[in-house]
């Protein structure tokens, strides 16, 4: 590379460093010292206390709830909004026609708001909802959705799988769309069809859209905040209670700016350990299959 | 090569260092330029506040050309305070801001972000021109400071399904614990599917939900004892255990609908509920049936047996404007002035009554023929005018936080699910407070 084109790599790179340097690493670096500090982000003085509040945090009932919050999410969340996405797109790819207008109508709940779909889903579950109602005087049913440990993590997944299901479609819509036709041709000759085919050919030739979509979800499951603010506010007995809630409790509600910090350079490394075991999990199985 | 991206990447530093400082020179507004001050007002992230606010601003500058205001709402990402918190931390707070509840304010306070208004000049003619006396005097800060100035204050008051009370053979509203069992009993027998009060937050730990259930009871059972002085729990142990036990009766009795239900109290699915002003304007548009005198009546919190109903008190949801230390002396004291002269005019609380329906918070809000008009258009207001005084803010403690999710994971929610007895919930609450406050 001459100097000149090396110098026109830098310009046109430099908008994203520059965004990045402003937006993510001084910010880091700023959050980093602040998790080491009592600072309030109003009061003029402050302390270094050291790892004061990583200790605080490792006691904490409410982060170890956070902690465990998530990989029930992530339990519940990712093979529910894969499997959706998946038989989405599969049968999007099947239509013969109006391929584009199916995928813009299943892309649409990604874009309605948080608190908007989260009030719905409320008013649906109300007690006196009609859907409640009918529970009661058919079956005798009385169930408190959002008043149950397990039943309102459930909710809160399938509710972002029907927020996220649409778009993550579209990733394995591309997928599908780049597996050539003739090694269905040549599966068909080996007597490779339906469901052998989806197992034997769709599903390995989309190692590259599966990984892409599951590694979105997993990382979607450590920054939670809306949907449970409105829906249970973390509740009950913390059942609900993610890392973002706790750091939005602790940051603004109680002005523990340090500790919140605190907890969320324990987040970020948390997320970022657990995506890396996804990511190996998944590049071991995708080795199994021919992707190196 | 190495030597120019070596320039380049420094230049980028550079670039985005500078960019990353660039923030507003002054906090609270520009600069002072030949005799002219001007500062940033906050008003409320809503529309009628925010012209209630502009329009004053804009007759003030017409009357005094020396200042400058500029109104503009407050940042509400994610809330109205991590907005101000925020604005604090960069160092683009404004002088002055309304939308400060008691609670907020004594952290704002406790960290020395907002100024004493006692110690402004012309404070106490403020006082004495809005009839305020005997309102901001429940509002004193532990150190003796008034941090907060109360713009307007909504005596929570419970409203009663006044229909169904008569059907059940009532005449009016219950004052007292017994009489609210006895209709509650009676209630149920006539209809199991119906509860006397549908409030889903009675199970949870939410902070501020305390204040429109515990609050409002123990206000009118302890006769406004302050609950919390400076860093000392002083709350009334009777009070409190016979609060609780209340609750626990509610629920022994299936009074208590503790589930997300929609429009419980319109729908008549419940009789009781917590109510302030706000939910009049939702009604007119969405259940013109709910008329005072026919379908709901409002009422005082009950009391319990022996406590005389005529000296409840209860809670005050009220906001008002604090001034903020980074501004500098000119621009406080302008924006101080800037308030007195708004509320040298009753008629400027009657357009904010007007436009905002919440109450101005005076003294002789029900007296005063100003709003005397405004009334007899609005008579479920009368209520909410009368009880201004007798209504208590929220604990001035900048553990507020901390202190109200106690009240409701150690009391309020277990004895609700039937999990404490009262008194063991109310010591359990006790210890747990004293721990947080120390």
């Amino acid at each position: 590379m001459n100097k000149s084109n090396a110098r026109l790599g830098w310009l046109f790179a430099s908008p994203y460093l520059i965004y990045s340097l402003i937006f993510f690493l001084f910010p880091l670096i700023w959050a980093t010292y602040l998790a080491f500090t009592n600072w309030n982000l109003i009061a003029p003085d402050y302390e270094f206390v050291g790892i004061q509040n990583f200790i605080q945090a490792f006691f904490s009932e409410s982060v170890r709830a956070a902690f465990f919050v998530t990989y029930k999410f992530l339990g519940m969340f990712v093979p529910i909004v894969v499997a959706g996405a998946l038989f989405l797109a599969v049968m999007i790819h099947s239509l013969p026609k109006f391929k584009g207008l199916f995928s813009v109508a299943f892309f649409l709940p990604y874009l309605a708001s948080g608190v908007a779909s989260a009030i719905v889903v409320n008013g649906i579950l109300s007690y006196n909802s009609p859907f409640n109602i009918w529970l009661r005087g058919t079956f005798g049913l009385d169930i408190d959705w959002l008043g149950s440990s397990i039943l309102a993590p459930l909710i809160i997944a399938l509710m972002m799988a029907w927020k996220f299901a649409g778009y993550y479609a579209l990733l394995f819509v591309a997928g599908l769309e780049s597996i050539p036709k003739e090694i269905y041709e040549a599966a068909e000759i080996d007597g490779a069809v339906g469901w052998k085919r989806f197992w034997k050919i769709t599903l390995p030739m989309l190692y590259p859209s599966f990984y892409t979509v599951t590694i979105l979800a997993v990382g979607l499951m450590f920054g939670i905040f809306t949907e449970p603010y409105v829906l249970t506010g973390g509740g009950p007995d913390l059942a609900t209670h993610t890392w973002q809630l706790e750091i939005y409790s602790q940051a603004f509600e109680r002005l523990n700016a340090g500790f919140g910090t605190a907890i969320a350079v324990i987040n970020s490394v948390v997320t970022f350990g657990s995506i890396l075991i996804f990511r190996k999990i998944l590049e071991k199985w995708g080795a199994k299959h021919g992707w190196e | 090569m190495k030597k120019y991206s070596m320039r380049f990447i420094m230049m980028m530093i550079i670039v985005a260092i500078v960019a990353s400082g660039c923030q507003s020179g002054s906090s609270g507004g520009e600069e002072s330029s030949e005799g002219t001050v001007s500062f940033n007002f906050w008003s409320a992230p809503n529309p009628s506040q925010q012209a209630f606010w502009t329009e004053m601003a804009d007759k003030y500058m017409e009357e005094n050309d020396g200042v400058k205001i500029e109104v503009t709402p407050m940042p509400e990402s994610p809330s109205s305070e991590a907005g101000i918190q925020s604005a604090i931390a960069a160092g683009n707070a404004p002088a002055i801001s309304e939308n400060i509840s008691r609670g907020f304010a004594a952290q704002l306070a406790a960290s020395s972000a907002i100024v004493p208004l006692n110690e402004f000049d012309g404070y106490d003619e403020l006082i004495q021109k809005r009839e305020m006396k005997e309102t901001i005097s429940t509002w004193k800060f532990s150190d003796d400071n008034q941090y907060v100035l109360p713009i307007y204050s909504n005596a929570m008051l419970f409203g009663w399904r006044i229909d169904v009370l008569n059907e059940l053979g009532f005449d009016e509203a219950p004052k007292t614990y017994s009489e609210v069992i006895e209709i509650g009993k009676k209630l149920k027998e006539q209809d199991s599917e119906k509860f006397l009060w549908a409030r889903a937050d009675l199970v949870k730990p939410t902070w501020w939900a305390r204040w429109f259930d515990f609050f409002m009871l123990y206000n009118a059972a302890s006769e406004g004892n302050k609950f919390v002085d400076g860093s000392e729990f002083i709350a009334d142990d009777e009070a409190g255990v016979e609060t609780l036990g209340f609750l626990d009766n509610l629920s022994k009795n299936d009074l208590l609908l503790t589930r997300e239900a929609t429009d419980p109290f319109e729908t008549g699915q419940a009789l009781m509920m917590d109510i302030g002003p706000w939910t009049f304007p939702y009604w007119a548009d969405k259940f013109p049936e709910m008329k005072m005198g026919e379908t709901f009546e409002l009422s005082m919190p009950p009391v319990p047996d022996g406590v005389d109903p005529a000296n409840a008190k209860t809670f005050a949801d009220t906001k008002g404007i604090s001034i903020y230390a980074s501004a500098t002396k000119e621009q406080q004291q302008a924006a101080f002035d800037f308030v007195n002269w708004v509320y040298s005019d009753a008629e400027n609380d009657m357009k904010w009554f007007e436009e905002t329906n919440l109450p101005p918070a005076r003294d002789d809000l029900s007296t005063n023929e100003t709003f005397t008009s405004y009334f007899e258009e609005n008579p479920q207001l009368i209520k909410y005018a009368e009880n201004i005084p007798n209504a208590v803010p929220p604990i001035d403690n900048e553990k507020t936080v901390e202190v109200q999710e106690l009240i409701g994971k150690e009391a309020v929610n277990p004895v609700i699910k039937g999990e404490t007895d009262p008194k063991e919930a109310w010591n359990n609450m006790k210890e747990a407070i004293n721990g947080v406050l120390k």
